[in-house]
């Protein structure tokens, strides 16, 4: 039996015009969210290649020779590379992608085309994740998903009988199916963590967060953004909001218009900090491409993949490039850097050369007009508090020597003019004075009981050092603004920026928003942040002791037995033939009968014509049986036969009935 | 090498020994069905390879939903496929004898009882070009695949692939199918030799010979295709049994003989399909016939059931390769 012979070839049968059509609507759909980000000229490109290919599907225009497409392929790839001069990281890679994707469409003739243009729509489905992992991408994944497949099954239909919806339908079903065994195979398949190659830095881009500069201008950009920077979640009651001080990025360079970070080294030896009283709470980070983490003021011990650099700045060793899960325990309650090294103090003293020299003016005056540094401070609090400062998110632009022309002239001013402004008078004053960044606040979701922090409650304070105090926090803004400290950005600034805290809303819609956010909070939790950690605790959490890779391996083959099994179970069920009914079964014995005799019914022969052959060749024929057959046709066809007596009636006739 | 051809005959004996030969009905159960990966599915499963290394390497959870969403499509469209096929019975019909160089019929029946819908369910001999069918729930279905009739004789049927793809196109189902079907190819008549008078037979008289166009009517037989649709009795179509041909009892002309010897062509071929033509005209002239071959004589009658024999014994004369599959090529 030596014939398997290929099927021919179907791949090179040509791609009709139905094909090119769900293949292109495919590929826009999978492309859609990537048009607001990719050049615009390959978003042109794209919908030119799928615009000329439709109509050339409809024999308006003739296919693009060869020789005229590859030298076209080769100033496409060169302009990506022009474009970003790399062809190298996510961006590139995905304009080089689409370009070449685009190029595919234009050449592509056979149903193999086809095939391979739909495998690289599922493929360009899965960059959208290098940009985005929100709920409303993944809803939007898995209908993409559904229209791709809907494509693949339109090709091999084979003939285009399937209209189109039920051709969804079968596509649904297929996913649908596959999604509890997707469920399993992302519980249960162990993880490796990665990476497996280094990432270049852009391949992270778009993510907003804080910076390690600090000039004028920056922390109002960011305050714009009500983009999730991380959530919080207590084990025991949320401090109250003035307490909230979410410690980043440390800088004590000033060159006079920006504040610079040093290099973080990690923090050798101990540390007093007291551990009564300690604040316990679980940080979810939003992934921000930078090696700082957030938490509360002095935390007790730092999570492992991180250290406590120098300057009290919880660092990571790598970039924060997914979202992070760290459960944290603070000290609200502190005194460091007592012990501060003089190197470090004399640079946090430096002055820039020539610059604001009136508010340096002011500074030195005050040293000398005041003897204890403490007295230093609360003077600049009071000249805060007191004079006419206002605090507004749209301050005036500022020159050369910005301090100057905001503490004498302008006079409005966000957090960071405040903080700049407060460390350079400092200073002057001889007081070492550094900036710490990060955000402040926070707003509460009473739907699962957690703090959401946005980028709009990033923040900006000083730390001054004071001898045998260490290094103090003293918040400038909070002196011209408490309302911000106490309250948050919104109520301080009531008219200025629309709302984004959630609780500022209507009330139904405010709950509904509560309870989304809170939606995403578990999204993040559960789905997101699903790694080798979290896959370890939550089979450990199950007490099925699955612990090895080995365990989890049988635990996969068993839990893939168990769900395709009872697939095909519900299936065998469902699609079974349906139960002849009794007279189907009693006409099956006399035809045994007949057939033992050598009278062989042919399955689609009717009775009838198979009496008159059996008659006609086989010289066969029987009277009786002609009854019988009569007999079977009125119960089968005939209305009100169907009954009781009938069919006992005609079992008894098959019963009797012997071949003569 | 000899290896590979040896593993290669054991496997098709392995094969051949789970696929046995059938007149009627084979129904495609589990072990009659096979399935592969196409090239696509092993193009979908590298592509997930692929996906897989990305999601690690960006530890990037929706793309490990992706991949393993697109694996379970993979697991899904394996049984789906294999279900396309499962339990579907096929028969090939007893085809019609043609002619050589007209087109072989290969008629399939396809049975299932399932309350589903079957696509794409796809039948190819040899590696003809395929054809394809759908099957609606609880119905059955016909496939048919025309094959150039090459030579002429007695054939057995080649093996014959069902397979679907349907609905992902990422595994081929198939199973090999081995039909005990007689297939009879008459050789190409050549209208080269007047049916002479010389050819009657001197001594016959009348005699009598049922067809359908005579003067007293006979009584009723099996409608065979191609016989006019006037003289089906359509009364007892009515009735129910069926179409049957109203046959009546006409005065047959003298008998005649066709001889192998009185072919004018040298060739057995040629001379084979001489004898084709007469026989096709005497039939048509509703005479008494005989066939003279050499060794062999078939006696003088007429009728369908003796124009079949003729030409069959014809078609079968010193066949090349007797009882070989049909070839195509």
């Amino acid at each position: 039996m030596n014939n398997n012979q290929p099927i021919h070839l179907i791949a090179q049968e040509v791609a009709d015009r139905t094909a090119i059509l769900t293949v292109s609507f495919s590929f826009m759909l999978a492309m859609l969210p990537h048009f607001f980000h990719i050049p615009l000229w390959v978003t042109g490109f794209t919908l030119f290649a799928l615009g000329w290919r439709i109509v050339q599907a409809f024999g308006l225009i003739r296919e693009i020779p060869r020789w005229i497409l590859v030298p076209l392929v080769l100033v496409g790839g060169l302009s990506v590379f022009a474009q970003y001069w790399t062809i190298v990281g996510r961006d590139p890679g995905l304009a080089l992608l689409t370009v070449m994707t685009a190029f595919k469409f234009i050449e592509s003739r056979t149903l193999r085309d086809i095939l391979i243009l739909i495998f690289l729509c599922y493929f360009i489905l899965a960059t959208h994740f290098l940009f985005g992992q929100s709920i409303p991408i993944a809803i939007y994944m898995l209908f993409t998903v559904i229209i791709i497949t809907t494509t693949l099954i339109t090709i091999n239909q084979r003939d285009n009988t399937i209209p189109l919806l039920p051709r969804i339908r079968v596509a649904s079903r297929l996913i649908a199916l596959s999604v509890p065994v997707m469920l399993v195979l992302f519980l249960l398949v162990p993880r490796i963590p990665g990476p497996l190659w280094g990432l270049t830095k852009e391949q992270r881009g778009g993510i907003t967060g804080l910076s390690d500069t600090m000039s004028p201008g920056e922390i109002s950009d960011l305050i714009t953004s009500n983009d999730v920077a991380f959530r919080v979640s207590f084990d025991a009651d949320i401090p109250a909001q003035q307490r909230l001080y979410w410690r980043g990025p440390v800088m004590v360079r000033f060159n006079g218009q920006t504040w610079y970070q040093l290099r973080q080294e990690r923090l050798n030896g101990q540390y007093q900090v007291d551990k009564e009283n300690a604040v316990n709470y679980t940080v979810t980070l939003e992934p921000h491409g930078k090696k700082w983490i957030f938490g509360l003021d002095i935390p007790i011990v730092t999570p492992n993949f991180s250290y406590l650099s120098t300057e009290f700045q919880l660092t990571s060793h790598k970039p924060v490039n997914d979202l992070q899960r760290y459960s944290l325990s603070s000290q609200l309650n502190y005194q460091i850097g007592s012990q501060e090294s003089l190197e470090y103090r004399l640079l946090a003293e430096q002055l820039p050369n020539h610059n604001n020299p009136q508010t340096v003016a002011l500074g030195q005056q005050w040293a000398s007009q005041f003897d204890s540094k403490l007295d230093i401070v609360n003077q600049a609090l009071k000249m805060f508090r007191e004079e006419e400062y206002v605090y507004t998110l749209q301050p005036p632009l500022l020159g050369a020597n910005a301090s100057d022309e905001f503490l004498f002239n302008t006079r409005r001013g966000f957090c960071e003019h405040y903080a700049s402004s407060f460390a350079l008078l400092m200073r002057a004053a001889g007081i070492p004075t550094r900036i710490v960044t990060g955000y402040q606040g926070g707003e509460i979701n009473q739907v699962g009981n957690y703090l959401i922090v946005r980028q709009s409650d990033a923040h900006a304070w000083t730390e001054v050092w004071l001898q045998d105090r260490g290094w103090v926090r003293v918040d400038p803004t909070a002196a011209v603004s408490p309302d911000r400290i106490e309250k948050g950005l919104d109520q301080a600034l009531n008219n200025q920026f629309s709302n984004f805290k959630i609780g500022k809303r209507h009330q139904f819609l405010g709950q509904l928003l509560y309870n989304w956010d809170n939606l995403q909070h578990n999204w993040n939790d559960w789905i997101l942040n699903y790694d080798q950690r979290k896959q370890a605790r939550f089979l450990n959490q199950l007490g099925l002791g699955i612990r090895s890779w080995g365990d989890m391996v049988i635990a996969l083959v068993i839990c893939l037995v168990v769900i395709t099994g009872s697939y095909w179970l519900i299936a065998w069920y469902r699609d079974r033939p349906a139960r002849p009914p009794v007279y189907e079964k009693i006409i099956q014995q006399l035809l045994g009968k007949l057939a033992r005799k050598g009278f062989i019914k042919h399955p689609a022969e009717h009775v009838y014509e198979f009496l008159e052959r059996i008659r006609l060749q086989q010289h066969f024929h029987d009277e009786q049986l002609t009854k019988i057959f009569d007999a079977y046709s009125r119960i089968k066809y005939a209305r009100g036969y169907q009954k009781e007596v009938v069919i006992k009636r005609f079992r008894q006739m098959v019963a009797e009935w012997k071949a003569l | 090498m000899p290896v590979l051809s040896a593993l290669r005959q054991r496997m098709d004996r392995y094969i051949a020994a789970r696929n046995p030969v059938s007149s009627g009905q084979i129904l495609l159960h589990n072990r009659r069905l096979y399935i592969l990966p196409t090239r696509f599915g092993y193009l979908y499963a590298i592509m997930q390879i692929v996906l897989l290394l990305a999601a690690i390497n960006y530890q990037n959870s929706m793309a490990y939903v992706l991949t393993f969403l697109l694996t379970a499509l993979g697991i899904i469209s394996l049984w789906q496929t294999h279900k396309n096929l499962l339990g579907i019975s096929v028969q090939l019909n007893t085809p019609k004898p043609v002619f050589q160089g007209e087109d072989l019929i290969l008629q399939f029946t396809l049975i299932h009882e399932n309350p589903i819908q079957r696509y794409a369910i796809g039948i190819q001999y040899l590696n003809a070009a395929p054809e394809y069918t759908r099957l609606q729930p609880d119905q059955t279905s016909t496939i048919s695949l025309a094959l150039p009739a090459i030579r002429r004789g007695l054939f057995r049927p080649a093996g014959v692939v069902i397979f679907t793809r349907y609905p992902t196109g990422l595994f081929h189902a198939w199973s090999w199918l081995k039909f005990d079907v007689p297939i009879l190819i008459y050789p190409k008549p050549l209208y080269d030799i007047k049916l002479r008078e010389s050819l009657a037979d001197p001594e016959h008289s009348k005699s009598t010979v049922n067809t359908t166009d005579g003067d007293d009517f006979a009584g009723l037989r099996e409608h065979r295709q191609g016989e006019s649709l006037r003289h089906i009795s359509w009364k007892a179509y009515a009735q129910g049994r069926g179409m049957l041909t109203k046959t009546f009892q006409g005065h047959a002309s003298p008998s005649l003989w066709i001889n192998w010897s009185d072919m004018t062509a040298t060739a057995q071929e040629a001379r084979l399909a001489q004898m084709t033509a007469l026989v096709i005209q005497a039939n048509q002239l509703s005479q008494n016939y005989g066939v003279n071959l050499p060794g062999q004589e078939i006696a003088q009658h007429s009728g369908s059931a003796h124009f079949a024999n003729c030409l069959k014994q014809i078609s079968c004369y010193n066949q090349t390769a007797a009882d070989a599959e049909l070839a195509i090529e």
